[in-house]
């Protein structure tokens, strides 16, 4: 670029290059001039994206800003917008001074994607992403061998790079060949798809046998790096640790998808014990003891097997028995006479006495009789007799 | 033990078998195993089952309050096994096992009649445990006859009493006088048809509807049979009944398998043999009955642990330690505590605890201060050849005239099951594996993967939801279940019950038992077959071709 004349239009497209790297790194950067050392500062870039996308046209005050970030500290959130306005993240809806509402770049949030998944996985859907692509891209017809050569030289040098990287881990520790390792190892796809790319450029442009060269001897060296790292971890990591190395996806996948036979060829050459439990003898016999019994039937009380109708026939049921009877209780208490007192009929024994009450009671409900019972509103109290309160009432022949 | 063979390396290998496969079948005249008593039939086949040191039986680990391997429906699995007791054992002078055969649903109308329901669920669950039961060897139901399977000789002489307790206070059920077919006529039916006999036993003529009938088979019409024992009038149904139970004597006389035992029956079961042509009958017995005699019942022979060298040099008080830890690893549910037995404890005890165990094909394996028993790497990788030969020998019996024609039916499910001999897989099914693999990958794989098991152990709190065994693989539901089933009869895995939705299955108790080799293995299976093309499982190649 220094060969270049400098231009406006050459510093304006400097300008906008770097504008973009700027703002693709904003969100990990703890100032304008580092990067992160804190990943809450990267949720906190996510969270305010968030809420832009879903403020719209309405763009975001800093009030708001503060509010969808609330779950942050204070110092923090002023820091981490600063900064990311500082790198046009975030910047003012128009640019005018004391401008109040803010708008999000659409460049920072594909950045933060992107560095998210290259995150997960140390890169290895971009490669084989980028793989897919060289491969299309070498196939057109359109593309010179030029393009190819280039192409063929980045992907030696990814592969070389990232080979490296993984020597390196593997004779350093444990711990961190174990955390890192299996985000940067490949497949055997990976490989595949790569030596599949070097073969079509090698078909292709023959002359470019060199950078070709250079391209599969990255490949394998890649893929021995990979090996290496994966039979160090195995070797170290014992019992426990290797069922880590696969990704839970690869194992939901597995069960998912694998036929029966696959499944229980697992087990193959493992034995495991016929079921072979112990029924001793007094456990038997237990067993029987605690048998749930049935409840048994509520047993009927004893009855004669001689036909019984009990007391029925010494009760006279003839329809007007009742008010006969009541009659002549009635005419028996007055005597004659028109009225009598209760306390004179009633007599001192109070178990009769109810009953000739009671009796009493009914012939004064019954209007067809001729009797009525009136009480006056004395009432003697003697502790010594049976009953011991007593009213005053009297019976009366109406009639 | 005075073993008449010296197995050499067969021996541990032969009771791997036997753990894993159940009772082993023995070809005509082939002698136990050391270690086993022989269920001998009277055409000379066989079955072999282990026998525990010094006459303990598992109910020890109850003395010491060790919990052994949980059995499923305990209460109602044992009270069907006394109904099958009550049907099976008429004779009560002699020895519960061999019996004689009951129609099924004798069985279930005892057991009817001992719990007093009679719904259909009362039914399923009986029939349920009458098939947990026969899984077990314990009953042996085969064409609707129920007959008491291998296990049942293991019972000790001591515990026959309460036995016979047990079955005198059994209530009887009240049958309908007139039954379509009598019991007799049922079991009759159903023991021709499972072996190509000759129709010498076409006259079923039974009079009652009673088994003891066919007790008395011992027929005229083999008479030929040197074992023939019971002086009985020619009404016999079947040649398949039961006459004569020899016990094993606790004396050390007949530990020869093929010697005769009638020397050493006790006397009280000396007129039951009394026409018996007693010693020098046992001799042609072998002769004549490959002339397809036919008659009576199974003997119990043999059957010392062979553990007397090792044990001998100890006085009674570290002999009672070494039996009490060697039962406790090999039966309990979970590692014991070495604190608790003095033959974990103490170094020189353990390492002879090691050598009874090594006669098993067994090693302890340790968690820290607690031990369990598992297979021994090697023995678990003998790829049954020895087993395949036998098994080979023993495919005969189901064929031949046994009079264990039904019985062979509990070396039948180990065959069928697809064992096919070979010691690898024991009697576990493709379905069975493939939910075991399944459980694993689920309850921890998965959760390995995600950092929440740190332990070294293939046992697991997580379980795999019952849902995402039915919706989410490639397993038929109908497979599903009864794998499910029969992985959680052996123990293989566990049923975790934890309201509506939650709860599942997790590894069960046996995960136990994996040395670490094998668990080591267990994940080399498990990346090889879910990650073939990754970096490990190239490792994990690399590493296997280079040793």
């Amino acid at each position: 670029m220094s060969e270049q004349p400098l231009t406006l239009d050459a510093v304006l497209t400097d300008e906008a290059v770097l504008s973009t790297y700027r703002r693709m790194f904003a969100a990990l950067a703890r100032d304008s001039g580092a990067v992160v050392d804190d990943p809450v500062l990267v949720d906190i870039a996510e969270t305010l994206f968030a809420a832009f996308a879903e403020a719209g046209e309405e763009w975001l005050t800093h009030e708001q800003m503060r509010f969808a970030c609330r779950a942050y500290p204070g110092e923090q959130f002023d820091n981490r917008l600063r900064v990311l306005k500082g790198l046009g993240a975030i910047r003012e809806v128009f640019p005018k001074p004391n401008q109040l509402r803010y708008r999000a770049s659409f460049t920072s949030v594909v950045g933060l994607m992107f560095i998210r998944r290259m995150m997960d996985d140390g890169g290895q859907s971009e490669m084989h992403r980028l793989l897919a692509l060289e491969d299309l891209n070498v196939a057109d017809p359109r593309t010179t061998m030029e393009e190819a050569r280039q192409s063929a030289v980045n992907l030696a040098r990814a592969f070389r790079l990232w080979a490296l990287e993984l020597i390196t881990l593997t004779t350093g520790t444990i711990e961190e060949l174990r955390e890192q390792a299996p985000k940067l190892w490949g497949t055997e796809e990976i490989a595949r798809r790569a030596q599949g790319l070097h073969g079509t450029i090698l078909t292709r442009w023959p002359e470019l046998d060199r950078v070709c060269t250079d391209l599969r001897a990255a490949i394998y060296a890649y893929s021995d790096a990979s090996r290496r790292a994966a039979g160090r971890l195995a070797d170290s990591a014992g019992t426990t640790r290797n069922l880590t190395l696969l990704p839970t996806e690869t194992w939901r996948t597995f069960s998912q998808t694998a036929s029966k036979e696959r499944l229980a060829a697992v087990l193959d050459g493992f034995v495991f014990d016929a079921p072979a439990p112990w029924h001793d003898p007094a456990a038997v016999a237990r067993a029987v003891d605690e048998a749930p019994r049935p409840a048994p039937a509520q047993p009927t009380p004893p009855r004669s097997t001689l036909p019984d109708p009990g007391p029925s026939d010494s009760l006279d049921t003839s329809p007007g028995a009742a008010v006969e009877r009541l009659r002549e209780m009635a005419e028996s208490l007055l005597g004659g006479s028109a009225r009598v007192a209760l306390a004179d009929v009633l007599g001192p024994d109070w178990v009769t006495a109810r009953r000739v009450l009671a009796d009493l009671t009914s012939i004064d409900l019954r209007p067809e009789l001729p009797y009525r019972l009136t009480w006056s509103d004395e009432l003697s109290v003697d502790p010594g007799r049976e009953p011991a309160w007593l009213s005053r009432g009297h019976l009366e022949r109406t009639r | 033990m005075s073993t008449a063979q010296q197995p050499g390396a067969a021996g541990p290998v032969a009771h791997v078998r036997a753990r894993s496969g159940g009772p082993l079948p023995l070809g005509p005249g082939a002698p136990a195993p050391a270690g086993m008593i022989r269920l001998t039939w009277p055409d000379s086949t066989g079955q072999a089952l282990p026998v525990w040191p010094d006459g303990v039986t598992p109910a020890l680990l109850e003395e010491y309050q060790v919990a052994p391997a949980p059995v499923e429906r305990a209460g109602e699995t044992r009270r069907v096994l006394a109904a099958v007791l009550k049907c099976c054992w008429t004779d009560l002078s002699v020895d519960p096992w061999p019996g004689s055969p009951a129609p099924v649903e004798l069985v279930l109308d005892t057991y009817r009649a001992l719990i007093g329901r009679t719904d259909d669920l009362m039914r399923n669950w009986a029939v349920g445990a009458l098939r947990r039961l026969h899984d077990s060897a314990w009953v042996v139901v085969d064409d609707g006859v129920v007959v008491l399977g291998p296990r049942c000789a293991l019972w000790p002489v001591e515990a026959h009493a309460q036995l016979q307790e047990l079955v005198r206070r059994l209530p009887s059920p009240d049958r309908a006088e007139l039954t379509v077919v009598g019991d007799a006529d049922i079991v009759a039916a159903a023991m021709p048809t499972r072996s190509a006999v000759p129709a010498a036993s076409a006259e079923s003529t039974v009079p009652t509807a009673s088994a003891e009938s066919i007790a008395s088979a011992g027929s005229a019409a083999s008479t030929e049979s040197a074992v023939s024992v019971m002086p009985a009038p020619s009404t016999g149904s079947t040649r398949s009944a039961p006459a004569v139970s020899a016990r094993p004597a606790e004396s050390a006389g007949s530990t020869v398998p093929t010697a005769s035992v009638e020397s050493a029956v006790p006397t009280a079961f000396a007129e039951a043999v009394a026409s018996a042509p007693s010693a020098e009958s046992a001799a042609p017995a072998e002769s004549a009955v490959s002339a397809s005699a036919v008659v009576g019942g199974g003997r119990v022979e043999g059957g010392g642990a062979g553990f007397d060298d090792l044990l001998g040099a100890y006085d009674e008080r570290r002999r009672a330690e070494l039996v009490a830890a060697y039962m406790v690893v090999e039966h309990a549910a979970e590692p014991v505590q070495e604190v608790r037995f003095a033959a974990l404890r103490d170094p020189a005890l353990r390492h002879t605890l090691s050598e009874m165990l090594a006669r098993r094909g067994r090693v302890l394996v340790q968690y820290r201060d607690r031990w369990i028993s598992g297979y021994d790497d090697v023995c678990a990788a003998t790829p049954g050849a020895s087993g395949r030969d036998e098994a080979a020998a023993a495919s005969l019996p189901p064929a031949g005239p046994a009079g264990a024609a039904g019985l062979t039916g509990s070396a039948g499910p180990a065959a069928g099951a697809g064992g096919e001999g070979s010691v690898g897989g024991g009697r576990l099914g493709v379905a069975e594996r493939a939910v075991l693999t399944l459980v694993l990958v689920h309850s921890v794989a998965i959760p390995r993967a995600e950092g929440l098991l740190p332990e070294d152990s293939w046992l697991s709190p997580h379980p795999t939801p019952a849902d995402e065994l039915r919706r989410h693989t490639q397993l038929p539901i109908g497979e599903l279940e009864a794998a499910l089933r029969t992985l959680r009869h052996a123990g293989l895995l566990a049923q975790v019950k934890a309201g509506e939705e939650a709860g599942g299955y997790v590894p069960g108790p046996q995960f136990h038992r994996l040395t670490p080799s094998a668990r080591r293995r267990l994940q080399e299976e498990l990346i090889l077959a879910a990650g073939p093309n990754t970096p490990l499982a190239a490792a994990v190649r690399a590493r296997r071709s280079a040793r």
